[in-house]
């Protein structure tokens, strides 16, 4: 496992991040920093306990981020910060995870796996803390002041009204960087902390072209994909809602097993997720109407 | 010396079989006294007094004699009250109140009243078939028992009372012919026509009973889970009579016959509380006994809240499913019974229930999620074929128009069956790419794979396909275990 050590001041020490007012002094990477550091980077965070709206938003919003080269940059908890990851990873692009501990402590444990998927695809495992420090909750707002000291932009998927999340949003408004908070129903608490930030200013992310445009750059074209009829029929319903498998087949008129089907091949060629027998699309809308 | 003796025959269960016993009875002068030796267990020792006031109240005479009975072979523990019949002839025979030479023709077997009266015992059929073996041809019970009996292909002496069963062997008592068994008129299984919407939980039942497989329904509290369990017997191909006679073995020996119906009609359904213990699952005790795995033979077995089940005896059941009995040790021995059943659980989707729900927030933690999902191991979640989330239905379909009945549902089941048994349709090139790319995009494990090609070879069979085209791939990969049910994310 290669450790390495960026020295404010010193060579390879990430321009954007000394901007902060009070930059860390030392950041240990987990992997092989080579020229991550330049690229367009953004940090996609959000609840712990997100719901699967939030988790599919961070999912797509990663997937799409990283699949036009952009580094997504997180926090590597539960929830959102998590499927951030995992959304970069599955676009087959580079992902940075910032700790509130040793890099080499893998907090949470149960995403130790992730830490290492996160190396192997040539992104960091980043902490000011030195190799040995234990998690401690008094640590995590520091965490997200690199988190936001990192990223030109940052995406707050879901956070309650007094959430982590908020204080990365926070940073990142105090060095001048964009602020995007994903809109949620209004009657979530879940969302309440996101719709505030949109109250007090922040850009509402209503399609992934605003970010893109506010980062001047160009997302990846989609590829096409040839749906069967049903497939198609189908997707035009869940694009209206989200639904359970019954209701498709009684606002499709089609069969059960036809409708089961078409489920699979729209979850196959990644435009929808199904959690707790819903399904929705992933997709967010590419360019306002 | 001297005395006299006197011999019956009658049949122990052993497990699920029966072996033959002989009772002796030897008469001797001396104080008068009463002894059943030849390994007895409590239940038999109290047959003396059975037999003694049974006697009397047949108005029979107690010989006034040193009784000795000896149940051989003497190694072999005698359990249960059949053996009272038996004992009360062979002390009749011994003095001379019944000829012994028409007493060896039969077999017997029956529990008595204390005034006389023949019970019926469980186990007639397994005890009936072994006595045909044994080159008896006629089996004196109680009436009950008869029909039981007459289906193992022995004559039945059904006989009311001891009375009855002396004058019988006298030769002053003609026994009631016994017929075939009555038809079936007890209740039909619950009917499909009953649910409003839930297609999809609706074509999994289609499905699970086609092929057998194994099914897990999940979803909020009050969603018709239990009731769509229940409604998988009545779409099942019915028992052959080899079958139906498999069963019926079973449940007489467990004594769950339903009373009047001898032969098992339909696939059976058993759906043990979630208190019960492992060998009342699996079976066990010092018999041992069937358990309820045993009783769902050729049936259906429902795990009503799996979460809620201890987690031994959800282990207990990997071995059933996989080969399809369960084998239990014994010093005496080892038995193994028949337990080939089709598994469906059903289980909330969270601890607090609201998981699935749109309507109630979910109010567990990720911790206690976790324990929840942790209790069912990879390994028992690997033997379910379907899993299916039903969710809350709408009122719009529950005061809907009847659903399809079962019995329409059942003519394709018996379709697919016949043709899943005589040619299976292979599966088509474009259905192998189509699982060999989900493999890769949703992360399937070896065994995921070949379920899910055994899931969608039954949906190509119900469709009456030639071979396994994509749409059934397609349909087969939705019934996969969601990753939110697997242990950890």
């Amino acid at each position: 496992m290669t450790y390495g050590v960026l020295r404010l001041g010193g060579a390879g020490y990430p321009s954007l991040l000394a901007q902060l007012h009070d930059p860390p002094a030392r950041l240990h990477l987990r992997g092989d920093p080579d020229g991550i550091f330049e690229r367009p980077a953004v940090a996609v965070v959000g609840a712990r306990s997100c719901s699967a709206y939030g988790a599919q938003v961070a999912r797509t919003v990663a997937r799409e981020l990283a699949a036009a080269g952009v580094v997504v940059v997180s926090g590597m908890a539960r929830g959102v910060d998590a499927e951030a990851h995992r959304g970069a990873l599955e676009a087959g692009g580079t992902t940075l995870a910032v700790l509130g501990c040793g890099i080499d402590r893998d907090y949470p444990a149960r995403h130790a796996d992730l830490a290492r998927r996160i190396v192997s695809g040539a992104g960091l495992v980043v902490s000011e803390y030195e190799p040995g420090v234990e998690p401690a909750p008094w640590r995590f707002p520091a965490r997200n002041r690199v988190i936001a000291g990192l990223s030109l932009a940052t995406v707050v998927v879901e956070a309650r009204e007094r959430s982590g999340a908020l204080i990365t949003a926070d940073f990142a408004l105090e060095l001048g960087r964009d602020v995007f908070a994903v809109p949620g129903e209004i009657t979530a608490a879940l969302s309440a902390g996101t719709n505030r930030l949109i109250r007090q200013g922040a850009a509402p992310l209503l399609v992934t072209d605003d970010l893109f445009a506010a980062l001047g750059l160009e997302a990846a074209a989609a590829p096409t994909v040839e749906l069967s009829d049903a497939a198609a029929r189908v997707l035009d319903l869940l694009a209206d809602a989200p639904r359970g498998h019954d209701e498709l087949v009684r606002a499709g008129g089609l069969a059960a097993s036809a409708v089961a089907a078409a489920l699979v091949e729209l979850e196959l060629a990644g435009l929808i997720a199904e959690a707790d027998g819903v399904h929705r699309v992933t997709r967010i809308p590419g360019r306002a109407a | 010396m001297g005395g006299v003796l006197a011999r019956a025959t009658t049949h122990a269960l052993v497990g699920l079989e029966a072996r033959s016993i002989e009772v002796e009875a030897h008469l001797q002068r001396g104080v008068p006294a009463f002894a059943i030796v030849g390994l007895p267990d409590k239940g038999v020792q109290e047959a003396k007094e059975r037999v003694r006031s049974g006697i009397a109240s047949a108005e029979l005479e107690w010989p006034m004699r040193r009784i000795t009975v000896n149940l051989a072979p003497a190694d072999l523990r005698k359990e249960g009250s059949g053996f009272d019949l038996p004992i009360a002839l062979a002390i009749l025979a011994a003095s001379h109140q019944i000829p012994l030479d028409m007493l060896m023709e039969h077999a017997a077997l029956g529990e008595l009243a204390l005034d006389g009266r023949i019970r019926p015992v469980p186990g007639a059929i397994v005890a009936a078939e072994a006595a045909r073996r044994s080159g008896l041809a006629k089996l004196l019970c109680a009436a009950e028992s008869a029909p039981e009996a007459a289906l193992a292909g022995i004559e039945p002496i059904p006989v009311r009372h001891l009375a009855e069963a002396g004058a019988y062997l006298r030769g002053r008592h003609e026994p009631e012919p016994v017929g075939e068994p009555p038809a079936y008129a007890g209740p039909p299984p619950p009917d499909l026509r009953d649910v409003r919407g839930q297609e999809r939980a609706r074509r999994a039942l289609e499905i699970a009973a086609a092929g057998r497989h194994n099914l897990l329904l999940g979803g909020p509290p009050g969603t018709g889970k239990t009731m769509l369990a229940r409604r998988l017997p009545g779409i099942l191909p019915p028992l052959t009579r080899e079958e139906a006679l498999e069963v019926t073995r079973i449940h007489s020996v467990a004594g769950a016959l339903p009373a009047g119906q001898p032969l098992v009609p339909h696939p059976p359904f058993r759906a043990p509380h979630h208190t019960a213990s492992t060998p009342a699952v699996v079976g066990g005790g010092p018999g041992p006994r069937p358990g309820e795995a045993t009783l769902a033979h050729r049936g259906v077995l429902l795990l009503d809240e799996l979460g809620e089940f201890p987690r031994p005896s959800l282990e207990a059941l990997r071995q059933p499913l996989e080969d399809g009995m369960v084998a239990i040790a014994r010093i005496g021995g080892r038995h193994v019974f028949p337990a080939r059943f089709l598994l469906v659980g059903t289980m909330n989707l969270c601890p607090c229930g609201a998981r699935g729900d749109p309507g109630v927030e979910c109010s567990c933690s990720p911790a206690r999620l976790a324990a929840y999902r942790q209790k069912l191991s990879r390994a028992l979640l690997d033997r379910f074929d379907l899993v299916v989330t039903v969710p809350r239905a709408r009122s719009q379909e529950v005061t809907g128009a009847p659903a399809e009945p079962s019995s329409a549902v059942a003519e394709r089941v018996i379709d697919a069956d016949r043709r899943l048994r005589e040619r299976p349709p292979p599966i088509g090139e474009a259905a192998a790419s189509l699982l060999a790319r989900a493999v890769d995009s949703l992360g399937l494990s070896a065994r995921g794979h070949a379920r899910i090609s055994r899931v969608a070879v039954t949906i190509a069979a119900l469709a009456a396909a030639a071979d396994v085209a994509p749409e059934h791939m397609a349909e087969a990969l939705s019934y996969r275990s969601p990753s939110e049910l697997a242990v950890a994310a």
